[in-house]
């Protein structure tokens, strides 16, 4: 008989103990696929049967773990509520899921306010949830509760068959197939986003950018209102953006020199107006406001703080920076609470709305995207402000990739202290990376598969 | 983004000529209005918050009137005097001090025009009205009322009227508490004690803002005279809001009148006179320009516009409310010009590009990494309590929160890298053994919340304290300096195999195995060991 030495290997190991876990073979070392390929082979020839077993494992969650702890939420409600009814203030435990499952259960009613026990609330005398955690009886409704989490995972086994046990090792012929797949080393590597982004920074230096860096955490003054967004502005509002809960407030007075009051001129640039020539948008600006820290919602807060920090002797100048952005939103296979965005700006005289497009174009085309166009779109910092497409040979179709424009004058004068041109742009790169390692979930750019790390191919433009 | 729904053969009525379907997907979004066809003559319309007046058929014909067909320069708007006064009682004055009216009369609307500008007026209130709580429009039948008017504050359980939705009178007490709008726009008024209502001269109240109007106005289509009021809180939007609806309303064929506001005259259609200067506009935008071709592009925008010496005098729409800065006339005029027209051009700027000095001391911990075969990993930033500080055993540390997060997984800013690798042990239990993982990231560093940069690397299977010593060593070797390391006592390492790592005095952070308690935390049945450094520490050394 002539087996591959892969297979002969794998069966020489079968033979040694009758049946064999694949787990156990990739513990001495065999690849994944390696040891698929010759068990197939293996049962090709007869020699051995493969068993599927699916293995189910139950974790307690961190929820979980409180029940435990502490006992299931609606047990603690009727055993507050024992000593007579209670309002929702008079509850010290939180009361959503508490109320939400023991009405569910029949055990509370809630009237005028107050929450009674039902008759059957009475009469509830042990916590069946926690029992049943306690004697690991894990049926769905623990896992719907998010109380513990089941993992199922599939376990294939080699085992012997008859012939198998007949066919001697020495009457077995070696075939050396040259063409066949080793295993894979152990190997260190680059991660394929950081590809991404390391040749994106890569290309702005080589235009003769530098790089400029930000804190995650700054003042609303640095992420809206020194970029000219209104203080009642829809995207100040809490579903868009992460509000610090510490540390709370941020220390403006950083912004101001003694030659330029910058937070004072941004204020009077929003209220009236100030020196810029502009209206301002007409409302009684607050400095609490400005004081709240956030996340970063944008990189082109790095950019504000440059701008911030330039003298005109510095000018002209160009910065870029490639860096993480936060969002507050539910994370699912499209959305994520963290994103990288790559921001530039090019401050001098005499710069126009030509130049920003000669830049933006030239950046797509480093990263291997050849036709670009500008559609007309809106942020409250910048005129001229444009939507950046490119087009995606693969999907056939415009594709998204940033906003640009021109930063206005009631952005630029209060934190230079004069009017320059200033050319700007945020710009996504998660869509290239996740294109270049074939997600369709762009959760998986940080979920760190360590096959998925292993075979990605290198990015480069197309 | 405020989404509108337009019937094209309306949009094409207004415009007086047909428009191809391909011309509305292919071209209209480079006037900043993106279009996608639904389905027959149903179109979904999007509008950025800067153009209220493009919230209607009547206000995206006019704009594509000029953008795509004929016409050109300034509408202009004839208001007849009218007779009506509208008195603002000083009870307002602390809860809704800002009143606006109009008055169109002879206006012909069938159920279609009426649903468009029911959904200009709510689309109005969601985006400038900042759900209503800045302005609030009301439209009114005028049949049945008489001059003149009253603005004013009065006590809840003092005025009764049926409102919209409801056949009964109700006190403005029992509207905010039953009626569905009460509900909804409450909070707006939470803190007054009186509530505004408009009344006419017999007492009729004809709504109360910014909540609902009296059954008795409801504007259908035997309407003819339409009253329109805009309440709000501050003067400026109330009159632009004004002056949206009465261009709409008067875009259909309708008669608009004058009501004295206070001794104020409005609606006032009149445009805004300002003026740029054309070798400004040419230096913005890069163009060349000549006079006549900015007037032309002006006007194609819907300006007036006239030539005065080098500078141009033009007439900014009333309806108009983002013209704050010359920048937005020459943003108009270059979206005239079309954004895809203008010929990209770099500047040549002598400047040495330069890469960040953490960025560039981090590239050669990594390199070297790689090099001793660890896989780079690439995690969230965004954390829970239970992983930095619960799955690690060590009591709570001062760290970033946020005060809003929707996810229990992302409540805080990590403090440290490490359980972040920990995580990814975790997701890659089902893969062989060794594994090697490291990151260089971001953390917040309290008290102020500053980032900074750390790496962390961990390695999982049959591992000791030597594996990561060795690793540990790759990158002393990198670096050319020998770093200290001292036995230390911390919960997550295992007794006598925990250290810390110094250099010349100075912690630069850890390295340990892992007690299996943690690894037990994370789901791991392997041994782990790894280490943490502050990296912008690190380089102040080398």
């Amino acid at each position: 008989m002539k087996l591959s030495q892969q297979a002969k290997t794998v069966f020489e190991r079968v033979k040694d103990s009758e049946q064999i876990r694949y787990e156990a073979l990739e513990d001495q070392g065999f690849d994944q696929s390696m040891i698929a390929r010759a068990g197939k082979e293996l049962e090709g020839k007869g020699l051995v049967e493969i068993i599927v077993d699916e293995e189910v494992a139950y974790t307690l969650t961190k929820k979980g773990k409180t029940v435990m702890r502490e006992g299931s939420p609606e047990f603690r409600l009727v055993e507050i509520l024992e000593d007579g009814p209670k309002t929702f203030s008079e509850i010290n435990i939180p009361a959503d899921i508490a109320v939400g499952k023991a009405r569910e259960k029949d055990w509370i009613e809630i009237d005028d306010g107050e929450i009674h026990l039902t008759e059957q609330g009475n009469f509830v005398d042990e916590d069946e949830v926690l029992q049943q955690l306690k004697n690991e009886e894990f049926g769905p409704d623990l896992v719907d509760r998010g109380l513990i989490e089941r993992i199922t995972e599939t376990a294939k086994t080699l085992k012997l068959t008859e012939k198998g046990k007949q066919v001697k090792l020495g009457n077995i012929e070696e075939q050396f197939n040259v063409s066949a797949e080793a295993s894979m080393p152990q190997i260190g590597r680059k991660h394929f986003y950081k590809e991404v982004i390391d040749y994106a920074r890569d290309q702005w230096r080589e235009m003769g950018f530098e790089e400029m860096q930000g804190d995650f955490v700054v003042s609303s003054f640095l992420n809206f209102d020194a970029l000219y967004t209104p203080q009642d502005h829809p995207a100040r509002e809490l579903h868009d953006t992460f509000f610090m809960d510490r540390p709370g407030e941020a220390d403006i007075s950083k912004f101001v020199d003694s030659g330029n009051d910058r937070v004072e001129h941004v204020r009077q640039t929003h209220e009236n107006g100030w020196t810029t020539g502009s209206t301002g948008w007409g409302y009684d600006w607050s400095r609490d406001e400005a004081k709240r820290n956030v996340l970063r919602t944008h990189t082109t807060s790095v950019s504000a703080q440059k701008l911030s920090e330039l003298d005109e002797k510095d000018l002209p100048a160009k910065f870029f920076t490639v860096s993480r952005n936060f969002r507050n939103e539910t994370v699912d296979r499209t959305h994520l609470a963290e994103f990288y965005q790559t921001d530039g700006i090019v401050v001098g005289e005499d710069l126009s709305f030509k130049n920003l497009k000669g830049y933006l174009t030239k950046f797509f085309e480093k990263m291997g995207y050849d036709e670009v166009r500008l559609i007309p779109s809106y942020y409250p910092y910048t005129e001229m402000s444009v939507e950046i497409q490119v087009y995606d040979d693969e999907e056939d179709e415009w594709m998204g990739l940033g906003g640009a424009g021109m930063f206005r004058p009631e952005v630029v004068k209060p934190l230079i202290g004069k009017e320059v041109s200033v050319l700007a742009w945020g710009l996504g790169v998660g869509r290239i990376a996740a294109g270049a390692a074939g997600i369709e979930d762009i959760r998986e750019l940080y979920r760190n598969d360590k096959k998925l790390l292993e075979k990605t191919p290198t990015w480069r433009p197309e | 983004m405020a989404h509108i729904e337009i019937n094209k053969n309306e949009f094409e009525e207004l415009i007086g000529t047909g428009i191809k379907d391909q011309q509305l997907e292919e071209e209209a979004s480079y006037l900043g209005v993106h279009w996608n066809h639904v389905e027959g003559v149903k179109w979904d319309v999007e509008v950025y918050p800067n153009r209220p007046d493009l919230l209607s058929v009547e206000g995206l014909a006019r704009a594509y009137s000029r953008f795509f067909g004929e016409e050109t320069g300034l509408k202009e708007y004839d208001v007849g005097k009218g007779s009506f006064t509208l008195e603002i009682d000083e009870s307002v004055k602390d809860v809704r001090p800002e009143i606006g009216a109009a008055v169109v009369r002879n206006v012909e609307l069938d159920e279609r025009a009426i649903n468009g500008l029911i959904q200009l007026q709510e689309k109005i209130h969601e985006t400038m009205g900042r759900r209503r709580d800045k302005l609030a429009i009301g439209l009114h039948d005028l049949s049945e009322l008489s001059e003149p008017f009253t603005y004013r504050a009065v006590q809840p359980e003092k005025v009764s009227f049926t409102p919209l939705e409801y056949d009964r009178e109700m006190d403005l007490g029992e509207i905010v508490d039953e009626h569905e709008k009460g509900q909804e726009y409450a909070w707006i008024l939470e803190e007054d004690e009186k509530y505004p209502i408009i009344e006419d001269s017999q007492g009729k109240v004809l709504s109360f803002p910014p909540i609902i109007n009296n059954q008795l106005t409801e504007v259908d289509s035997g309407t003819t005279d339409i009253f329109i009021d805009v309440t709000g809180k501050d003067r400026e939007t109330v009159e632009k809001a004004l002056n949206i609806l009465s261009a709409a309303i008067a875009d259909r064929g309708g008669k608009l009148e004058t009501v004295e506001v206070n001794e104020i005259t409005l609606p006032d259609l009149s445009p805004e006179e300002t003026s740029i200067k054309l070798e400004y506009l040419n230096s913005v935008s890069g163009l060349n320009l000549s006079m006549d071709e900015a007037i032309e592009l002006l006007e194609e925008m819907g300006y007036g516009a006239e030539k005065n010496d080098g500078s141009i005098d033009v007439e900014v729409p009333a309806y108009r409310t983002d013209v704050m800065h010359d920048y937005d006339l020459i943003e108009d005029v270059v979206i005239a010009y079309g954004y895809n027209d203008v010929e990209p051009e770099i500047p040549e700027i002598a400047q040495i590009g330069e890469e960040n000095e953490n960025e560039q001391f981090s590239k050669v911990l990594r390199e070297a990494l790689i090099g001793a075969g660890a896989l780079e990993t690439h995690t969230f930033t965004l954390s829970s309590t239970e992983k930095l500080f619960d799955n690690m055993e060590i009591d709570e540390r001062p760290h970033a929160s946020m005060s809003n997060a929707l996810t229990e997984d992302y409540q805080v800013v990590r403090s440290w890298m490490t359980p972040s690798l920990m995580e990814v042990l975790r997701e890659n239990r089902h893969h062989s053994y060794p594994q090697s993982f490291f990151e260089v990231g971001e953390v917040a560093e309290m008290p102020s919340g500053e980032n900074k940069k750390k790496l962390s690397f961990v390695t999982a299977g049959d591992m000791d304290y030597n594996d990561a010593r060795k690793i540990l060593q790759v990158l002393e070797n990198a670096l050319g300096l020998k770093l200290v390391l001292e036995k230390d006592y911390f919960e997550y390492g295992k007794k006598k195999r925990s250290a810390t790592i110094k250099y010349d005095g100075q912690e630069l952070g850890w390295i340990c195995e892992f007690n299996n308690s943690v690894t037990e935390n994370w789901g791991l049945d392997v041994e782990v060991a790894g280490f943490e450094i502050d990296i912008e520490k690190l380089k102040e050394f080398h």
